[in-house]
């Protein structure tokens, strides 16, 4: 009893803090020499590698709190062993947040120029030579006060819910157990009133953040495409976790039954994710309208190691590892998927983001457009994967922080039972 | 797999946990189970029968491949050789107009073959008669069936007595 008791207490020893420390001291030094290596003006190579990695990190906790309220909603009880980890994941939004609020006070204060529609000299109608109409007809939605203030207000609501949601479930632990299940029936309502919100403001914030770096250009199934890849990287994440801390003694509950219903969601999420780049690719294959089209000629033309890789490695991989019955269960093929599927959605992050960034770099720059392989650009180069390093540790240092200040097992959740017995 | 023209005895239960239990006892025992019959699925029934997994996914996965083969390589014969014709200013070999029914055929294939295999396996379809042993398992009832060519009728029999089937017969399917 007393051996099960101290493992239900997660300790973030000095070791593991030393490893995400020298993780984060790397990502730092990454984001540094960014900062000085690039060619253009207002160093977009830091600025677009730190709105890379805070959106997808942002977006991995936001998945996460997400996820929580569909399972409650839904009255799921698999999860319920080790919903720690995804309150614990789900608390880094608050990081997301001030990241996020950095980049937008950096179009307020000139600091960047990640966005061609935070340049207010193209909206004015007088001056007919740089006269922009298709941002001016956009300016109601893509400018400076939505990007920060609306912005901020949507992922602080997120980071309310993510507090709600813990807080609630944590207070059960103590003061819960009672008939009526007075705990539950709170976070059902909140997790209900959270669907609709996460649903629509989910996809501001993913126009606001990641489509508006192609700000001609627009695809209604965006949003979608853009958070399923999110949501493969979390469910990624909670595997790479949740197989660490087993290791580490914890979540003995957590049998292979879990993880097999982890890795269907991975597996079935990925064909999803290519169902959706499918669909909005191949209309605008089909329909062929010039200004939608440039979208994916630049990226197939530009970044065709990046296009077909991102295919290969989001779809092929999973599709055909995580087919059989076996490869859910056992932890050598679900890790190894894990981590090629949190790298290949960072990389589709990459792809979605960096084309249009420097599209917008090389226009202030005469006679750079299209200029061949760019470092930092074309590829991932070291520093983005040291950066993309430095961002996981700091997002793991935060998650297991928060792990470590509660109890692993939520004893008077009222799916406890189920969850423990979960035979699929 | 067809039960026909066997003597057997089984016992029906009421409850799939005592049913559970007699085929632990029976397995104690080392009586030779011919077969178990349940108006649903029980958990941890299968590794009590040893039951293996079944295959029918490999076969699933082989019908599926065969699909994606026909549909993609029938449209690049049709529409490059056949027939072809320019639509819409696309190029003859148009793979993503191809891809919605390549995976629409991978589907169709693998779904027609695992439900046609599936019936030649089991010996059902139509104009086959399967002999039942009582309607009830259908509904409410548990069944735990000895082929007594395998076992002794009256151990059998003591067994299915001791673990509280609410019935015990003895008959020819």
């Amino acid at each position: 009893m007393n051996k099960v008791d101290t493992m239900n207490e997660y300790t973030f020893t000095g070791k593991s803090r030393l490893v995400l420390m020298i993780g984060m001291g790397l990502g730092l030094l990454c984001l540094a020499l960014s900062f000085f290596m690039d060619g253009f003006d207002h160093h977009p190579r830091f600025w677009s590698n730190l709105l890379h990695n805070s959106v997808f990190f942002t977006g991995i906790a936001f998945m996460a709190v997400f996820f929580i309220s569909v399972c409650i909603t839904a009255w799921a009880g698999w999860y319920t062993v080790f919903k720690r980890v995804w309150e614990a994941f789900s608390q880094f939004i608050i990081v997301g947040l001030v990241l996020m609020l950095i980049i937008g006070i950096g179009i307020y204060a000139d600091w960047h120029h990640l966005y061609h529609w935070s340049d207010t000299s193209l909206l004015d109608p007088s001056n007919t030579a740089s006269y922009d109409e298709v941002l001016d007809g956009k300016s109601a939605f893509l400018n400076p006060f939505w990007y920060v203030v609306i912005g901020g207000l949507i992922v602080a609501a997120w980071v309310f819910f993510a507090y709600k949601l813990r807080s609630l479930s944590l207070d059960e632990d103590v003061n819960g157990g009672d008939a009526e299940f007075k705990h539950h029936r709170k976070m059902r309502f909140w997790a209900a009133a959270f669907l609709p919100i996460a649903g629509f403001s989910s996809a501001a914030i993913i126009w606001l953040w990641v489509m508006s770096v192609d700000p001609h250009w627009y695809s209604t199934l965006f949003a979608w495409y853009t958070a399923t890849s999110w949501f493969v990287s979390m469910l990624a994440l909670t595997i790479l976790v949740l197989v660490y801390l087993k290791g580490k003694g914890y979540f003995a509950n957590v049998s292979a039954e879990h993880f097999h219903d982890l890795g269907k969601f991975m597996f079935a999420f990925s064909i999803f994710w290519t169902y959706l780049w499918f669909s909005q690719y191949m209309l605008i294959w089909y329909a062929n309208v010039g200004e939608e089209t440039i979208y994916f000629k630049h990226r197939i033309d530009n970044y065709p190691v990046m296009f077909y890789g991102n295919l290969i490695i989001n779809f092929l991989v999973p599709f055909f590892i995580l087919m059989r019955n076996d490869t859910k269960r056992k932890f050598g093929t679900l890790v190894f998927v894990s981590i090629i599927l949190i790298f290949g959605h960072w990389w589709d992050f990459f792809l979605m983001l960096k084309p249009g960034i420097l599209h917008t770099a090389q226009s202030t720059v005469e006679g750079a457009h299209h200029a061949g392989f760019v470092a930092g650009f074309s590829l991932p180069g070291l520093i983005e994967i040291g950066t993309m390093i430095g961002f996981l540790s700091l997002f793991l240092f935060v998650a297991l922080t928060v792990l470590s200040k509660n109890t692993l097992l939520a004893k008077n959740d009222p799916f406890l039972e189920e969850s423990l017995h979960h035979h699929v | 797999m067809s039960y026909k023209n066997r003597s057997i005895v089984y016992g029906l239960y009421n409850d799939e946990t005592e049913l559970l239990s007699a085929v632990k006892e029976a397995n104690k025992k080392h009586l030779k189970i011919m077969d178990v019959f349940t108006p649903f699925p029980i958990h941890g029934l299968d590794p009590l029968l040893g039951l293996e997994e079944s295959r029918l996914h490999i076969g699933g996965f082989i019908f599926g491949s065969l699909g994606t083969l026909t549909a993609f390589l029938g449209m690049t014969w049709i529409f490059t050789k056949d027939w072809p014709q320019i639509y819409g200013g696309k190029p003859h070999w148009a793979v993503p107009a191809f891809i919605p029914i390549t995976f629409e055929l991978t589907v169709l294939f693998a779904a027609i073959g695992m439900v046609v295999t599936y019936y030649i396996i089991n010996g059902l379809g139509p104009g086959v008669e399967n002999p039942y042993i009582d309607p009830r398992i259908t509904d409410d009832k548990f069944c735990l069936a000895f082929d007594i060519h395998e076992v002794n009728q009256a151990e059998a029999e003591a067994l299915l007595n001791e673990t509280g089937a609410a019935e015990v017969n003895a008959k020819t399917l």
